[in-house]
């Protein structure tokens, strides 16, 4: 599967949410879209381009906006798809995944927990990695880690 | 000319000395009033056994708790250390490579049991998180006295290579107190023994 | 009237690991089940925006640690797509025979444990002394039994010894018997058969939609294998089958490993034969300069040095002893990398843990559990 045949078959479904897609090293190619056609995108890819096993979602924090990203394999095409859309790190939602491949659903947790990006109609958006409570979404680039000498001077209030 | 049956008897020192046998007669004692041999033992024995008792008490309550009450638990307690059946990280597999057949940890009398109720050791090989910190120390007072703790490989001595991170604690010695450090990333088995022993050797020399 | 919520964990000594596994249970029957993970959550991905390239490959060893050369495998594919280096072929051969020897050894300590739980105490003995074996040999050329940091971008440290080869024909002819001893032990036993056969069942659709690789996804009978279906490294040039069962049981899962361990000796036996053909260089020679000194501190901002290197994101899979693992590296130019994502195949297998524990009984969780093969240590990263 190319590029194109992605264009081909996602461009009807989504219209202007679709914004590119570009080749990818090792991949039918990396589709990039717009949040609000999420849901569309979801359902087709898993659909019409037989795309069923979701297999990783993750986020990255480019201080000024975030990237959630997916990557699904076909088992037919032998091939894996990548797809990604930039939210703004002010409004960081986008619809949940999980109601296509319940596969999504421990990784948007972990995605929301560590990265801050929530997910609209998730079943169970609560910590998974991080302590139930805990405040921080450490993966954030504001978030910083102590030096190793600092720890000592630290712990020896504990 | 003297007839057979006369007996040649002693000299007498008293007319009232009784028939003691020669060499009780140099005692004092035979200068004193006539006792049957049998009650004079009978009264130094009775005179003996509260001094007996007031020196063995005196004895056990001084020196017997720490000459032979003591040594004996040790012995017991170092030769049967229970660890608990638990596995952090990547050095509890090495701790479970330790109890196979090539370095057998059950030689030295160790053996892992799954409750804490039943273990005097707690090996804590692996990384200790925030998140299991509390679940820990729950385990180690869920332990009875006397109790150990090994900390084994080096995210538990000092939080090892991932001392940097917003979820590690920087060693169990901030929960727990620390009777072994065990170095390495992580530490042979044989390393793992070695501390074993340094801990028994440290229950050998243990006064109370 | 009697349910309640039970803990399983974090300490257990059936669950293998650090995570706590929540039941609802009425009597002895499972309602419902609730995994709690995170009891080993570490910071990896966070850590490793600190370090250098090549300083996240002991990250690597540590985050799955029965099978630390496969991770470190995966990192470096992902890392040599991001920055555009290729290895050589023989530090390719070298990865594959680590990562098959990594197979074996992985599903040996498997069937220790696993049947351990079930009740058979001799076979944790016997695979702990034949995985000795297989760390021997690790520890000849690597110099380490459990965390290798052997492999670096670019290709591998070091070449192996001379004596690596007899060595490891000997070893693979010592295995091949006691492959054979282990099934006689198993599936000779009327007790495991018992305790074993229809328990734990996930279908191949739930498989599918709930992300589900690796052994429990060919124990349904779905023939996927990343190193047939997608060859990274070199092995679309080596001989082997895929092993699939029927029945996605315990008992399938059981086989598919046994299957497994055979079919990495037949890989082993041929990459060993290529190595001892075909002498060369194990490390790339157009690597940048700033990529050999592999210990240059740069401190907390290191990702925006002002030298331009050029940019680039690498995808790699890996089929992993317990499944299919994932790593997304992207690389904004500088010494550290901006972001490492991996995917886990234990993190799927145990997301989907109500559809294949709810229904059985209490005493069946250690066999469930003992057959979808959990490493904490990937799950949490």
């Amino acid at each position: 599967m190319q590029p194109d045949d992605l264009v081909k078959a996602l461009a009807p479904k989504l219209g202007p949410n679709l914004l590119a897609v570009e080749p990818f090293d090792g991949m039918a190619g990396r589709v990039r879209f717009k949040r609000e056609g999420a849901l569309d995108l979801f359902r087709a890819v898993r659909d019409d381009l037989t795309f069923t096993h979701l297999s990783m979602v993750g986020g990255i924090d480019w201080v000024d906006h975030r990237e959630v990203f997916y990557v699904a394999w076909s088992d037919s095409a032998r091939q894996y798809v990548l797809l990604s859309t930039d939210v703004p790190a002010t409004d960081a939602h986008v619809e949940t995944a999980s109601s296509v491949w319940p596969s999504a659903n421990w990784h948007e947790r972990e995605t929301w927990e560590l990265v801050d990006i929530t997910f609209d109609h998730h079943p169970d958006l609560r910590h998974l990695l991080t302590p139930d409570g805990y405040v921080f979404h450490p993966l954030l680039r504001s978030f910083k880690l102590h030096e190793p000498e600092e720890l000592e001077v630290k712990s020896r209030h504990v | 000319m003297t007839t057979p049956s006369t007996q040649v008897m002693p000299p007498s020192k008293s007319a009232a000395a009784p028939d003691l046998p020669a060499p009780l007669a140099e005692l004092p004692m035979a200068s004193q009033a006539a006792v049957p041999f049998v009650e004079i033992e009978t009264l130094r024995v009775k005179e003996f056994i509260p001094a007996a008792k007031e020196a063995l008490t005196s004895l056990i309550a001084e020196q017997g708790q720490s000459k032979l009450i003591r040594p004996v638990f040790n012995w017991a307690g170092r030769n049967s250390l229970f660890p608990l059946h638990w596995g952090l990280a990547c050095c509890a597999i090495e701790f479970a490579a330790g109890f196979g057949a090539r370095w057998d940890a059950e030689r030295f009398g160790v053996v892992p049991r799954s409750s804490p109720r039943q273990c005097d050791l707690m090996i804590v090989n692996g990384t200790v998180t925030w998140k299991v910190a509390h679940k820990l120390i729950t385990l180690y007072e869920q332990m009875p006295e006397p109790k150990w703790v090994i900390a084994m490989g080096n995210c538990a001595t000092g939080g090892g290579p991932f001392r940097t991170a917003y979820s590690v604690v920087p060693g169990v010695d901030k929960l727990v107190p620390v009777d072994v450090y065990i170095a390495g990333c992580p530490p042979r088995p044989e390393a793992m023994l070695d501390g074993i022993l340094r801990l028994e050797q440290l229950i050998r020399e243990r006064k109370e | 009237m009697s349910e309640m919520w039970i803990n399983m964990g974090p300490q257990h000594p059936m669950t293998h690991g650090l995570w706590n596994l929540r039941v609802r249970i009425d009597g002895e029957l499972i309602l419902d089940a609730d995994p709690e993970m995170g009891y080993l959550h570490r910071g990896i991905e966070k850590i490793s925006e600190d370090r250098h390239y090549n300083e996240v490959i002991t990250l690597m060893d540590r985050t799955c640690y029965v099978a630390g050369l496969a991770w470190e495998h995966l990192y470096v594919l992902a890392s040599e797509k991001a920055l555009h280096i290729t290895p050589p072929e023989r530090a390719e051969y070298i990865r594959m025979t680590c990562d098959e020897l990594q197979r074996i050894g992985s599903h040996i300590m498997w069937y220790a444990a696993f049947v351990q739980d079930i009740g058979l105490m001799s076979p944790f003995l016997y695979g702990m002394r034949d995985r000795d074996l297989i760390l021997d040999l690790f520890q000849s050329f690597t110099g380490a039994r459990l965390t290798y940091e052997y492999m670096r971008v670019g290709g591998v440290r070091n070449d192996l010894p001379p004596t690596f080869t007899d060595q490891a024909r000997k070893i693979l002819d010592w295995l091949t018997d006691r492959f054979h001893e282990y099934d006689q032990l198993c599936m000779g036993s009327a007790i495991f058969r018992k305790r074993c056969d229809n328990l734990g069942v996930l279908k191949a659709n739930d498989c599918i939609a709930h992300g589900i690789t690796g052994p429990m996804l060919r124990s349904a009978g779905v023939k996927r294998d990343l190193r047939k279906d997608r060859p990274y490294s070199r092995y679309g040039s080596v001989d082997f089958d895929v092993a699939v069962a029927d029945g996605a049981d315990v008992t399938a899962r059981y086989l598919v490993r046994m299957e497994e361990m055979r079919q990495s000796v037949r890989i082993l036996r041929q990459t060993v034969d290529w190595l001892e053909k075909h002498p060369g260089p194990v490390m790339a020679d157009h690597l940048p300069r700033w990529l050999g000194a592999p210990y240059a501190p740069v401190g907390r901002e290191g990702y925006l040095l002002k030298r331009n290197y050029a940019k680039g994101v690498g995808f790699s899979s890996v089929e992993e002893p317990h499944g299919e693992a994932q790593a997304y590296v992207v690389n904004e130019g500088g010494e550290h990398p901006y972001r490492v994502k991996f995917r886990s195949p234990v993190f799927a297998n145990l997301s989907a843990v109500r559809q294949y524990l709810v229904g059985y009984r209490v005493a069946d969780i250690p066999p469930i559990l003992g057959s979808v093969d959990v490493c904490v240590g990937e799950v949490d990263r």
